[in-house]
């Protein structure tokens, strides 16, 4: 596998990298079980709205290391308006790209810093938690990266239909019986959707 | 010690360096010696002799007949070669099969074509050092069992798994059961006799041995028939249509030659350096386990950590980028993002596979090598340490 030179730049000498003291939020993404897991500290200007400071840990592997550090270069000195309104796509950018199959790590480290600043909204009265719907399902499976081309799975249509009701997700998807990601897009979609408490069961149906 | 790529390999297990003399001998194939072997002409019959001479010294290392030895393009086609030889011959209508979960995927692929075709297949599992017992072997043999498959040295691993027993098992099985070994990582690492092993078939392969890539041999038993798979001119082989590379072949009998002299002397040089591995990183780095038997239950070559909190493929780029070749079981090195799947079925976590680390040493490795190696893991480990929001200090 090729990492750009940046990748490997950041990955050998990580920005921001460590735990802050007294943040103001912090988000964890990921798990040891699918082996990478993302923690974000943020610590924001109350008046002003700001990311003062930012850093992060990380368990996981090149890729996922760089691209927790580009994040955190990204957002550092952004309002929190600006950072929501960074992609995984800049992240991917700023290193000169990623491999396909690695494309999931920049969408961890992108998600761990919203989940971040949503923590902080929260914590502060800004906003509400918000309900668990369709949409948020939806939203999630926007997450999930095919790693074979390294595109989100709602992109690439691969998403058939997305059900809701009482706690019971059903999700109909579109991959063909010998594909080799088969397996790993179901449980990726496992892992994203079980962390919502209102989520009870998920069924996903594979032609 | 300068570190350019590479300089210090312990990825031993999937390929070894070819020796120098190795690569001398090939050298006079590939340039004076050209010739196509098998024709009448003076040049045809010396190129053939090299044939004969590659399966003489094969046969010697297993301590078997040259007639009983078959050159192939190497371990897979061997496998190949011998398991659907053996099932075309002997039960081209169907049957039972056994093999393990933690058997060499050559041997697991085929199990699964083979169940396609029809055969059943029974997948002994294996313990928490990765040994499959003979019990669990004689517990699965039904009335239709055709066929039995092993990996003698497991190659995640290094366990070896109790040959004696399954032949005392095969023995008292009432009715007749082939045998088939991948010894891919037990060649030149332990000793192997066809008059004592009582396998069927067995597969090896020039590259683990530091002889050239792309060639290997089967052993099979006297008596025993093997459907031919391979159809096309035959050369020198029933069972292999199509033509040689004498290169590859002068190149496996000098890798034989150099391993097999004195193969005690090689197998206590593999088994010190490991020794001496696994101590240093004991010693060196705090919440390290080994994964797999100690002691002679496990290959000389092989050691496989499992370093906590931290990933796979993170140390191993880390150590690429000083220089220092090893494997890893991590999801995120592998091709289809899963874990390795022994480290899996020998009951450990998804966390103790993404951190597991494989080193296999070879004739070529020193404890200098060694110390350099363990010295920049201790600096890798603490540096990703001090990046992993898992870890926990002891």
């Amino acid at each position: 596998m090729e990492y750009s030179q940046k990748v490997l730049e950041h990955f050998m000498h990580p920005h921001n990298v460590g735990k802050l003291e007294h943040p103001d939020a912090v988000a964890t993404e990921g798990s040891p079980a699918c082996g990478d897991q993302v923690t974000v500290y943020l610590k924001v200007n109350e008046e002003t709205r700001i990311i003062d400071d930012i850093s992060f840990l990380s368990y996981g592997c090149a890729s996922n290391i760089a691209t927790a550090s580009i994040i955190t270069d990204l957002a550092k000195g952004r309002s929190l308006e600006e950072a929501k309104q960074i992609t995984y796509k800049d992240a991917m950018e700023a290193l000169d790209g990623l491999p396909p199959v690695k494309v999931h790590c920049s969408v961890l480290a992108a998600d761990t810093l919203h989940q971040a600043i949503s923590n902080y909204e929260i914590a502060k009265g800004l906003k509400e938690v918000p309900d668990f719907t369709k949409d948020t399902i939806v939203d999630e499976l926007k997450k999930i990266i095919y790693p074979q081309v390294g595109e989100d799975i709602v992109s690439l249509k691969m998403v058939k239909y997305v059900g809701y009701s009482n706690g019971e997700v059903t999700i109909d998807l579109n991959i063909a019986a010998f594909d080799t990601w088969r397996d790993n897009v179901a449980e990726e979609i496992r892992e994203h959707l079980q962390k919502y408490p209102a989520v009870k069961n998920i069924q996903i149906n594979l032609p | 010690m300068t570190m350019t790529k590479g300089a210090i390999y312990l990825d031993n297990c999937m390929t070894t360096k070819p020796a120098p003399e190795v690569v001398e001998v090939m050298r006079e194939y590939q340039t004076e010696r050209f010739w196509y072997p098998g024709s009448f002409v003076s040049t045809g019959e010396a190129a053939n002799t090299i044939i004969e001479e590659a399966k003489t010294a094969v046969a010697g290392s297993l301590g078997a007949d040259a007639k009983d030895i078959h050159l192939t393009s190497g371990g897979t086609l061997a496998n190949n070669l011998a398991l659907k030889g053996l099932l075309s011959a002997n039960a081209p209508s169907g049957g039972h099969i056994i093999c393990s979960v933690v058997d060499y995927p050559d041997l697991l692929t085929n199990a699964a074509w083979l169940e396609k075709q029809g055969y059943q297949v029974t997948y002994l599992p294996a313990d928490q050092d990765g040994f499959v017992s003979a019990e669990a072997l004689h517990n699965a043999i039904r009335n239709d069992t055709v066929l039995f498959m092993t990996t003698i040295v497991n190659h995640v691993i290094g366990t070896i798994q109790p040959m004696a027993a399954y032949k005392a098992v095969l023995e008292q099985a009432g009715h007749r059961i082939f045998w088939h070994a991948d010894a891919g990582q037990a060649y030149g690492k332990m000793p192997l006799d066809m008059r004592e092993l009582g396998v069927d078939t067995l597969s090896v392969s020039a590259h683990k041995i530091h002889g050239p890539q792309g060639v290997g041999a089967l052993y099979v038993k006297p008596g025993v028939k093997i459907g031919q798979l391979l159809h096309g001119v035959k050369r020198a082989d029933n069972l292999q249509a199509g033509g040689y590379n004498p290169a590859l072949l002068a190149g496996f009998a000098k890798a034989v030659e150099l391993t097999f002299t004195d193969l005690p002397a090689q197998v206590k040089y593999l088994r010190d350096i490991s020794d001496y591995l696994l101590k240093k990183i004991e010693t060196t780095i705090p919440q390290v386990e080994l994964n797999g038997p100690g002691g002679a239950g496990r290959v000389a070559h092989n050691i496989n950590v499992t370093i906590d909190f931290i990933e796979g493929e993170a140390m191993a780029m880390m150590l690429d980028l000083s220089g220092v070749t090893v494997a890893t079981g991590s999801a995120c090195a592998s091709q289809g993002l899963t874990p390795n799947y022994v480290l899996m079925a020998i009951g450990k976590n998804h966390m103790q596979s993404h951190g597991s680390l494989k080193f296999t040493v070879s004739r070529y490795t020193t404890k200098a090598e060694i110390d350099y190696t363990v010295d920049k893991l201790a600096e890798v480990a603490r540096e990703l340490r001090k990046r992993s929001p898992l870890y926990k200090e002891q």
